[in-house]
């Protein structure tokens, strides 16, 4: 028997195609490229508890857990309207887990250099690190340095090996590791990376920056965006874009959309991650009330949005499609950040014109006007209000409305009135974190997971 | 030597021309020629006054006797040559000496004839031993011939076959010989010969004996001795059947086969289909789907052809095959050419189905309009008195949420573009249309269906060679007024002796097939209808459903602005248009080597070539909707404001290309002796190697010309990063080219042996190793065999069993292992690969985990079964017992979230899985005379399913209720229908269901554990009632098939369903056809004790919600019993008489008439519909010529 098989062992080696090992550098780099997969950024509950995006009455029917958050429902027990899973969670391991993989083989890959092995894991490493920014910053309580050491936050896995062990580490553990893992890809970052969906420096540089920024740590925050503008400081001329599509945007009846310019190639982009929907798409419809938020003559936010009535209800009406780099990190970021850092620094004046310069790129011209404040709270709300509407439908205005509620100077709350009822959201709501989907904690493999909030 | 009579004209006058030149002619022709005139001794054959003179004494040979014979008489020799070489001397004295005398003295006589024939040629051989000539007749019980009949001399391997007439003649060497008479179907007997030369015989008919041999594929065994547990079915059963498909022909006449299924679902993820074995060989007939996912087939060939189909059910029998055994192997002989005649057969059918669409549980267009209307008068919005209902109407006209003509008069009228009257009339005339879409789906697009076979099938065999030839057409013409299909079959086959120890087989099969398929389907014709819209037009007209009646203000002025295409869609305009094509080619070749090694060892080689070819080709024609709209769909304005078309206008041909090739190589001694007349062994011993591959590639032209073959260059790398603005149209990398490729292959070693005792106890083993290619299992685990073992007991030879009117009784036992594989799972990580067209490179994606513990699937089927035959064979049985024990089953396991798995399940063997069941066959003949006779048979089989072990949950609830089979729960059936249980309708009339803790609740409670198994939706018991009365030459039977035990979801329900709606921004109320039965629903407090059918929620209702719908599906009182009998299949043959087909020279004319589907029964009248029990039967008529 042993005779006919040795015999046979070269036929049956023929390796079926369609599929292979991944072994060369290649074939881990080509992970990385896996948008789909590893790139998308959903956080559609924070933009809920926004009211960022406009949710139709059918759907607030529909969907009981966006009903909660839209509505800012504290009595719901929404532990209990997660029911299953939730995409923040889940695309956001599924891409922990394939960036864990490229840091364990990067070193080991066939055919390549140590520098490229090298680079492409501190690329992995800077994506994991993104990744758990937003998931602790999403499912835990708010980086406060006097509770974080005690506060439990995310579970934490470093490799993707079947029954890996994972730990739900403090909040404090969880910010050390993601600072230490960037401050160990920084040496290795490329100034200019493969692709857009590459963190090159500019990434690492102002995604510190944020870190930094979350953490209350404005000095070392501005340092990042500085260095970050060094990299890349572009501003995407808005003003142009409107002008040059005027005739469209203007026309009342035309709801044609405009190939969106925030995709892989726009010039404010460090890298590009997708939000929830990662294909090509429009974005989400907003409400008169958010709408409002925005300044008169924001060219940006003519060229997105415009009103719209179907029936009985009236919104406004996304406009553009295409890609939008909601889950990456951009130079209008890391200006404003400058600018709050600045501001937070007593360099009023110099905050102010930071803001201004991204202003200008913004307001059209016959309504611009420079931006001045007297004061440290004057600044950082004509701040804060530039970066909520710069950065809608990202992650960053609900990590900033946290962090302020947190610090409690600044502390943002809502109200409104919908269908005749009057709602609000306070700034200690518990709402502000949201649970875990049961699908985690219901099956969370070779670890333990407990809720941070109670409902 | 064997020396046959022939004519004397073959050596005319020659003879007497030259006496001694002649002789070595003579002596070289005897052998190919030879006369008998009469045959006597010397004495009589020489002239007694014949004399010679010799004129000196001399010793001679005999050769030189007859010469000097020949020298001094006219007499002539022949003989062979040599034939005296070693004769002793003759002395002869000098004188004179008769003729005879001296040949007396020369050749002893008693060796020897010697043989006059004419012109005094003498004819010498030597004297073969006597024998008889036997002939006679072999008949039934009716005096019909019996052909084909096997006469064999007992103890011999000597024998014959009875041609056409039932007609044989044999040589028998002496009277003391016995000959055996035996033919499939009737009781063997045996004759001594004794002094008679014409043995007439009548075969008592048995049916029993019909399982005499076992065809496994690997070996054939005689039914006494087997331990498995077999069906066997023989074309005489299946022949009153119309021949179209395999399925139809299993379906009802094997226990325990149900669906395509043998003994239920054996595996989770692997396969779960039965293997095809085609004379000898495994036919897999695997295929891409235009999903790229992987369809197992069923084989394809002449099913005229059939011979026999063997059903091998449990390990004993299947497990030789092996690794894809476990759920059974069902082995199909084909025909071979009986001796005698010429087999010359034409069999045709012709079916005819008329179209009928069901409409007696629709709503009709009254239904609906009096629904639109309720959507209006309770719609807030339009019911508003400050004068914004004449706003919202025109919003909603402007944004084309709603696009039925009824709600679209509504809203004119809202708006004030109507007046009151105007939009009553319109109303009410659409609402006197009744089904008319319907009618005129039949009457324009639709046409009955007509399918007609033909068979034409030649064979001739000859004691050393036997060929067959078969011929099939098949012409389909669907209900689709351009869906046609026409196929041929050419079947092929030879078996040639070369020599007494090596015979080999030659066969071919070729099969063409030539399809169109209708793409456009007025079901779902790309714009809102209902029923009563139209195809045609009152006046005669095509009925155009324009842009404007589909699109919104913005969408309508983009297209006149920027000039797109027209979006207007004339159904009858389209059905003929974008016909997908497809061309299939198959090719399967064999050549078999049987070398007999010994009179008990005999080797066999055996290879099979599979090659087969699928095409299709779907040309998009320029005016279909179709490419008018993907154009459109990707037009880009540019900076100036103007159309780009990214997409040429013109032609689109998107083509697709199958290729499967797959070979067989075996090798197998086989031992079969048996000793002392008691002990029975036989044993075979193999090699195979099997590899099957499949390549698929499509790709997609555009701005294609028919005519000059040319096509427009696009760019692709541009055209991916579209994403239309004014439709919305985008392309993917598959709307350009598409690669697939699949690769098996096996290496195996399997043996097995039986020995059976005195023909009264049987024990036989198998024993398989297979080794497969990296896809399939990790290589530690290759080694792992399959085996079986089985025992049986003929209780009716032993002496101490005594009951006379028992013919046959055996008990079977069996036990083994049969393996079964999942095609494309492999124990690494892998990864697969594709063009990132954002930015470029190649992306990667993880496939699967590594999973090193894969391994083979595992079945252990254990199986007790019984044979019977009683009162002279007049009823026959076989009853079996089984429990097939799935362990190892590649199971799915809940992927981890925070390892990355979250919405992926990963494959593990860890499943465990068992079907426990009885199936009991029965026949018997009620009623037998010559001239009439009535048999019934019963097939009952009993299967419960039950999963032991897996490690899943569903890690969203509605995944648990949608693909129940990828979340089994442990203890349930694997086919479990999940659902909640449903709690009557609240008092505003919405559907409520129990949450987990019993509360009611009007949405979806979402948690796992509100979902409960309410039962299977594959039988649980399963089997048919056949019966069949013949009268003189008159037969008529009907086969029921019944299923009963399990539950389907009624997907037919009278509650609409929403749909999401972008011009509407959410989700509305889909207004359409749906369950007559919504006219019984809640409309007012009260209702809900009277009723079950919801209130109908509407968009604009602060109840409404998508739960509503969803939870009513869900809910158990939608889950509905399936349990059903269908009277399958009524045929009425006639056969003509056979002096009447004597006149035409033809042996055999069988005319029949068919009725298939003839009704269904089921528990409620929405199972009988979903059931396709309203569909029409088909009416079968056929014709069977043998000449």
């Amino acid at each position: 028997m042993s005779i006919t098989f040795t015999s046979c062992e070269d036929y049956l080696e023929d390796v079926p195609k369609g599929s292979k090992i991944p072994q060369t550098l290649a074939d881990f780099e080509a992970l990385i490229r896996n948008e789909y997969t590893n790139h998308t950024v959903n956080v559609n509950q924070a933009l809920n508890l926004l009211n960022d995006k406009y949710v139709t009455a059918p759907t607030l029917a529909f969907d009981r857990l966006t009903n909660a958050n839209y509505l800012w429902d504290e009595s719901a027990n929404r532990i209990e309207l997660n029911m299953s899973d939730e995409g923040t969670y889940y695309f956001s391991y599924s891409a922990i887990s394939t960036f864990n993989l490229i840091i364990e083989n990067a070193l080991v890959t066939t055919e390549a250099d140590e520098g490229e092995q090298r680079e492409l894991w501190a690329e992995a490493k800077v994506l994991r690190a993104m990744s758990y920014f937003n998931l602790v910053n999403y499912y835990a309580d708010t980086y406060e340095a006097s509770t974080a050491a005690s506060k439990l936050s995310i579970p934490l896995i470093t490799s993707a090996n079947i029954n890996a062990p994972s730990t739900q580490v403090s909040i404090q553990e969880m910010y050390d590791f993601i600072l230490k893992d960037v401050e160990e890809a920084l040496p290795y970052l490329p100034a200019v990376s493969q692709t857009v969906l590459h963190p090159n420096l500019g990434t690492g540089y102002a995604f510190y920056a944020r870190v930094y920024l979350q953490m209350n740590n404005y000095t070392e925050a501005l340092r990042y965006a500085d260095m970050a503008l060094a990299e890349n400081d572009a501003l995407y001329d808005w003003t142009s874009f409107y002008n040059a599509n005027e005739t469209i945007i203007e026309n009342p009846d035309s709801y044609t959309s405009l190939p969106s310019p925030m995709g892989y190639n726009y010039v404010e982009n460090y890298s590009y991650r997708h939000g929830a929907v990662a294909r090509f798409a429009s974005e989400n419809d907003i409400s008169i009330e958010r709408a409002e938020r925005f300044e008169t003559g924001d060219a940006r936010f003519l060229s997105r949005w415009k009103i719209r009535t179907v029936g009985a209800e009236t919104f406004y009406k996304a406009t553009l499609s295409g890609n939008f780099n909601y889950g990456g990190i951009t130079s209008v970021e890391a200006y404003l950040i400058k600018a709050e850092c600045l501001a937070r620094d007593g360099a009023i004046n110099d905050a102010m014109d930071v803001l201004n310069e991204v202003r200008k790129t913004r307001i059209l011209v016959d309504e611009y006007e420079d931006l001045t404040a007297a004061n440290e709270a004057e600044a950082i709300n004509a701040i804060l209000k530039t970066k909520n509407n710069e950065l809608i439908l990202t992650i960053v205005p609900f990590c900033d409305a946290r962090r302020l509620n947190a610090e409690g100077v600044y502390p943002v709350s809502f109200s409104k009135t919908f269908n005749g009822t009057a709602y609000s959201l306070a700034s200690d709501s518990h709402l502000w974190t949201m649970p875990f989907p049961q699908g985690a904690t219901d099956n969370p493999g070779n670890g333990t997971i407990t809720q941070n909030v109670e409902k | 030597m064997e020396i046959k009579s022939t004519n004397v004209l073959f050596f005319p006058k020659a003879i007497g021309i030259k006496k001694k030149s002649l002789m070595i002619i003579m002596r070289t022709f005897i052998f190919l020629l030879c006369t008998t005139v009469f045959s006597l001794s010397s004495d009589n054959v020489v002239s007694q006054n014949a004399r010679i003179n010799v004129d000196v004494d001399k010793t001679v040979t005999v050769d030189e006797i007859f010469d000097l014979i020949m020298s001094q008489t006219d007499y002539v020799f022949i003989y062979q040559i040599d034939m005296f070489k070693d004769f002793p001397k003759v002395q002869l004295k000098k004188g004179t000496i008769r003729v005879d005398k001296l040949l007396n003295q020369s050749i002893s006589l008693t060796k020897f004839n010697i043989v006059l024939s004419a012109d005094n040629t003498i004819i010498i051989k030597v004297k073969t031993q006597q024998q008889i000539q036997i002939t006679g007749k072999v008949t039934d019980e009716n005096g019909l011939p019996v052909v084909g009949a096997t006469v064999l001399i007992k103890g011999t391997t000597k024998g014959t076959a009875t041609d056409f007439d039932g007609a044989f003649s044999i040589m028998v060497p002496n009277p003391e010989n016995v000959l055996v008479f035996s033919a499939l179907g009737f009781e063997t007997q045996e004759i001594t010969v004794g002094n008679q030369s014409v043995i007439n015989i009548t075969l008592k008919e048995s049916s029993f004996e019909l399982e005499e041999v076992l065809i496994t594929g690997y070996q054939t065994i005689s039914s006494e001795r087997a331990t498995g547990s077999f069906s066997k079915l023989n074309s005489q059963d299946i022949q009153e059947q119309r021949p179209n498909s395999l399925s139809t022909l299993l379906e009802g006449r094997i226990a325990g086969y149900q669906n395509g299924l043998l003994r239920g679902t054996t595996s989770m993820n692997g396969l779960t289909t039965p293997l095809y074995v085609i004379d000898g060989f495994p036919i897999e007939k695997t295929r891409y789907n235009e999903f790229f996912g992987i369809e197992e087939n069923l084989p394809d060939l002449n099913l005229e052809d059939i011979e026999s189909i063997t059903v091998l059910k449990d390990a004993s029998a299947a497990s030789i095959y092996g690794a894809r055994a476990a759920n059974g192997v069902i082995v199909i002989t084909t025909k071979k050419a009986q001796q005698g005649k010429t087999n010359v057969s034409f069999s045709s059918t012709l079916t005819y189905s008329p179209y009928n669409y069901y409409t007696g549980n629709l709503t009709n267009a009254g239904d609906i309009v009096e629904l639109e209307r309720e959507w209006a008068e309770g719609n807030p919005n339009l019911q508003a008195t400050d004068g914004s209902a004449a706003t919202y109407s025109a919003s909603l006209l402007n944004n084309a949420v709603y696009t039925s003509q009824g709600m679209q008069t509504l809203l004119n009228y809202y708006a004030g573009n109507l007046s009151e009257s105007q939009m009553n009339n319109t109303l009410n005339s659409l609402g006197a249309m009744q089904y008319q879409y319907y009618d005129d789906i039949e009457k324009y697009a639709k046409r009955d269906q007509y399918f007609q076979q033909h068979n034409i099938s030649f064979g001739k065999a000859t004691a050393n060679n036997n060929f067959n030839a078969s011929v099939t057409f098949k012409g389909n013409k669907y209900d689709d007024k351009y869906s046609e299909n026409n196929s041929v079959g050419i079947n092929l086959k030879n078996t040639a002796e070369l020599a007494k120890w090596l015979t080999i087989d030659l066969g071919t099969y070729i099969y063409f097939n030539k399809a169109d398929q209708q793409t456009y389907n007025a079901l779902s014709p790309g714009f809102k209808y209902q029923p009563y819209n139209r195809l045609v037009n009152e006046d005669g007209t095509l009925f155009i459903s324009t842009a404007e009646s589909r699109y919104n203000n913005s969408t309508l002025q983009s297209i006149n602005d920027y000039g797109l295409y027209n979006m207007d869609i004339t159904p009858m305009d389209e059905f003929g248009k974008n016909l997908n094509k497809g061309k299939n080619f198959l090719n399967r070749t064999f050549v078999k080597l049987n070398v007999e090694l010994s009179e008990f060892l005999t080797y066999n080689a055996m290879f099979q070539y599979e090659y087969g070819v699928d095409r299709t080709s779907q040309l998009k024609e320029k005016e279909s909707y179709s490419v008018r709209s993907t154009v459109n769909g990707l037009v880009t304005i540019s900076p100036s404001n103007t159309a780009v078309y990214n997409l040429p206008y013109g032609d689109i041909l998107k083509e697709s290309n199958q290729f499967s090739n797959a070979y067989n190589f075996r090798q197998q001694l086989n031992f079969n002796k048996l000793f002392d007349n008691i002990h029975d062994v036989s044993a075979i011993l193999g090699t195979e190697i099997r590899h099957s591959k499949l390549e698929y590639n499509d790709n997609t032209r555009y701005g294609w010309d028919e005519q000059t073959l040319s096509f427009t260059p696009i760019n692709q790398a541009n055209l991916l990063q579209v994403y239309g603005p004014i439709f919305g149209g985008y392309l993917t990398q598959n709307n350009f080219a598409a690669e697939r490729e699949l690769i098996n292959r096996y290496v195996s070693l399997f043996g097995n042996a039986g020995y059976t005792y005195n023909g009264k106890y049987t024990a036989t083993g198998s024993l398989r190793w297979d080794r497969s290619n990296l896809w399939g299992t990790d290589n530690k685990y290759q080694n792992k065999p399959t085996w079986s073992a089985g025992a049986s007991w003929n209780v009716d030879k032993e002496t101490f069993f005594s009951p006379s009117w028992v013919d046959m009784l055996k008990v079977r036992f069996s036990y083994g292992i049969g393996g079964n594989i999942a095609k494309n799972s492999a124990p690494y990580l892998t990864a697969y690969y594709s063009t990132n067209y954002n930015v470029g490179g190649l992306q990667g994606g993880i496939n699967s985990r590594p999973n090193p513990e894969l391994s083979w699937e595992k079945t252990t089927t254990t199986n007790i079964g019984v044979d019977f035959s009683v009162f002279k064979q007049r009823l026959n049985g076989t009853i079996d017992f089984y429990n097939k024990k799935g362990e190892d089953l590649l199971a799915s396991s809940t992927g981890i979230p925070t390892e990355g798995w979250g919405y992926s399940t990963y494959t593990l063997n860890n499943g465990e899985m068992t079907n426990k069941g009885i199936e009991v066959s029965l026949s018997g003949t009620i009623i037998k005379t010559p001239s009439f006779s009535w048999d019934a048979g019963i097939l009952y089989a009993h299967n419960k399913n039950r999963v032991n072990y897996v490690n899943v949950e569903a890690p969203v609830y509605f995944l648990q209720l949608d693909y129940p089979s990828a979340f089994p729960r442990v203890g349930n059936d694997f086919n479990s229908i999940y659902g909640y249980k449903w709690a009557g309708l609240s008092s505003t009339g919405l559907p409520q269901v129990n949450d987990a803790s019993g509360n009611a609740v009007s949405y979806n409670p979402g948690d796992l554990e509100a979902i409960e198994d309410y039962g299977t939706t594959v039988p649980t018991q399963s089997g048919s009632f056949h019966t069949s009365v013949a009268y003189k030459n008159f037969s008529l039977s009907a086969l029921f098939i019944y299923q009963l035990g399990h539950k389907m979801r009624n997907s037919f329900l009278p509650m609409f369903g929403n749909s999401y709606s972008s011009a509407a921004g959410g989700y509305i109320a889909n207004i359409g056809v749906v369950n007559k039965r919504i006219v019984d629903r809640w409309q007012q407090p009260g209702d809900e004790n009277f009723t079950n059918v919801p209130r109908v929620v509407y968009e604009y209702d602060p109840e409404f919600s998508y739960d509503l719908q969803s939870i009513y599906s869900y809910a158990d009182i939608n889950i509905i019993d399936a349990s059903n009998i269908r009277l399958s299949n009524v045929s009425l043959a006639y056969q003509l008489p056979t002096n009447l087909t004597n006149k035409l020279h033809l042996q055999n004319i069988r005319l029949n008439f068919n009725v298939e589907n003839v009704f269904t029964m089921a528990k409620s009248k929405d199972a009988k519909y979903l059931l396709g029990g309203y569909q029409t039967p088909n009416f079968v008529f056929g014709l069977n010529v043998n000449f």
